[in-house]
């Protein structure tokens, strides 16, 4: 029923070559929420249909195209875990560009091993799992799409012990289980799709991939919907808790992280991108209750890697 | 051989609390207080979302704080550290727990850092050479196996937590989120 919905705007807005004004982007953009929120998929609201009739048909010449093409992926389509990889790898190199990696082997061995142990908790057997400590004092965390992981000195500067940084890196890894921003490149593909000819110039595969993901490493800067980073937090700290971490490392950050001064700009990128961490531990109690009551876990403060 | 180790290493975890907090806290929702760090001990007292607590001791999943003439242990994700109150955007400059560390060495001074910047990300042109150097530090799942089981970590059974019901309750609108409102 949606399907056939869909696939009549669709006809309609590639036989009419779709006119400005026109509100099918809007519709659309709801379809593709819907796709994406799969939860919500027991019915088709549809108001669509006679405002698509009444608004496309007589439009004269187009000023904007639709790439088919791209149009059906975003709406219908999934990238594979390959196209996935080579997105992360994108976004990752460009990131290093903009901030190298620590320059300590062991830090970094350590956490690579921590983070593939939360990482084997997640299920994803497709991903080959890359973590780096970021050499800046900025205070965050990111993740790529394909398994890409990192953290930031600042950040890790915080931590007291191994479960905390299981806890972070479980959020980042609940990112990439969860391909959070697979879907927000998804939507954005879209907007693409709808906004401009898509270029079949011959182009290098890492250019169609830089196109996709925008300048440089902008889209860590964007972020997710907060709704996302709660989900990742739940997630998170459940991977923790599976790897036989303390369920409560990923809490403690949050609550050191409330406790620093607004004004510090060290995390002002982690503000702009993220819930506040006290909206954050809120909405994770919520979440929690009573249920991790049970579950008990390691601290290992001893193992932890201290930086110097 | 190592799995008879880890029981006794939990009973020992347990036992033992962090000491030396006493930072300020807000409380995040209607809680009680109880008078161990278990829901199944005796209510020692209340406090209501918004009051100030003194943070004493952390255990675990609980916080051992003192609010007005009551001490006791409260589920540690009803309180947030610092005495900025419930919302974000409120917060003022708060000197909390990141700066009552045990650890001197662990406080950066914040004075002449920069955090990283929408500008300095936007202009990064990619470095195959850091690239490469991450390539070399992939552990196999083998590896990380083993790197668990040397500190008697074993994989747990914990279920997915659901996504809370009552958490649109509290704030009426769905704000927008930072990527729709670009």
């Amino acid at each position: 029923m949606k399907i056939k919905l869909i696939a009549a705007a669709l006809s309609l807005a590639v036989l009419s070559n779709v006119a400005y004004g026109f509100d099918l982007g809007k519709f659309l953009e709801q379809q593709v929420n819907q796709e994406l929120n799969k939860a919500n998929n027991t019915q088709a609201k549809d108001p669509a249909p006679s405002t698509t009739q009444s608004t496309a048909a007589p439009q004269p010449a187009a000023k904007q195209k639709i790439d088919v093409k791209q149009l059906g992926f975003a709406l219908f389509g999934d990238y594979s875990p390959e196209e996935e990889r080579r997105i992360g790898k994108q976004i990752s190199g460009d990131l290093l560009g903009a901030v190298p990696l620590v320059r300590d082997e062991k830090l970094q061995r350590y956490v690579n091993q921590v983070g593939n142990w939360v990482a084997l908790q997640g299920g994803r057997k497709d991903v080959t799992w890359h973590f780096g400590v970021l050499d800046t004092e900025d205070i965050n965390a990111f993740a790529a799409p394909g398994g890409y992981v990192f953290v930031t000195k600042g950040l890790y500067r915080l931590l007291n012990n191994e479960a905390e940084l299981a806890g972070v890196l479980g959020h980042e890894i609940a990112h990439v289980t969860g391909r959070h921003h697979l879907k927000a490149l998804k939507q954005s593909s879209l907007i693409g799709a709808l906004g401009q000819v898509a270029s079949s110039k011959a182009q290098s595969s890492d250019q169609v991939v830089q196109n996709l993901i925008g300048n440089g490493a902008e889209i860590m800067a964007r972020g997710l919907d907060k709704e996302t980073e709660f989900e990742a937090d739940r997630v998170g700290m459940v991977y923790a808790a599976r790897a036989g971490y303390t369920p409560w490392g990923l809490p403690a950050v949050l609550q050191d992280l409330a406790g620093l001064p607004a004004k510090d700009s060290r995390t002002s990128l982690l503000t702009q991108t993220h819930p506040h961490p006290a909206d954050r531990l809120s909405a994770l109690g919520e979440a929690v209750g009573g249920r991790l009551d049970a579950v008990q876990g390691k601290e290992l403060a001893d193992r932890f890697y201290r930086i110097r | 051989m190592k799995r008879f180790l880890i029981p006794a290493a939990v009973l020992l975890l347990n036992a033992v609390a962090v000491p030396a907090l006493a930072a300020p806290g807000t409380v995040l929702r209607d809680e009680k207080l109880y008078s161990q760090p278990s829901a199944t001990s005796s209510v020692a007292g209340r406090a209501a979302k918004g009051s100030s607590v003194n943070i004493l001791t952390k255990q675990g999943g609980w916080l051992r704080v003192s609010s007005g003439k009551s001490t006791g242990w409260i589920r540690l994700l009803s309180v947030r550290a610092g005495p900025g109150g419930l919302g974000g955007a409120r917060l003022g400059d708060v000197v909390g727990a990141a700066t009552t560390k045990s650890d001197p060495s662990r406080v950066v001074a914040v004075a002449g850092l920069r955090g990283l910047n929408n500008e300095d990300l936007k202009r990064a042109q990619f470095n195959a050479d850091e690239l490469a150097r991450l390539d070399a530090w992939v552990v196999t799942p083998a590896q990380a196996r083993k790197f668990a089981s040397q500190s008697g970590l074993v994989a747990v059974n914990v279920a997915a937590l659901p996504k809370p019901v009552s958490n649109a309750q509290s704030k009426p609108a769905q704000e927008p989120s930072s990527w729709e409102a670009n």
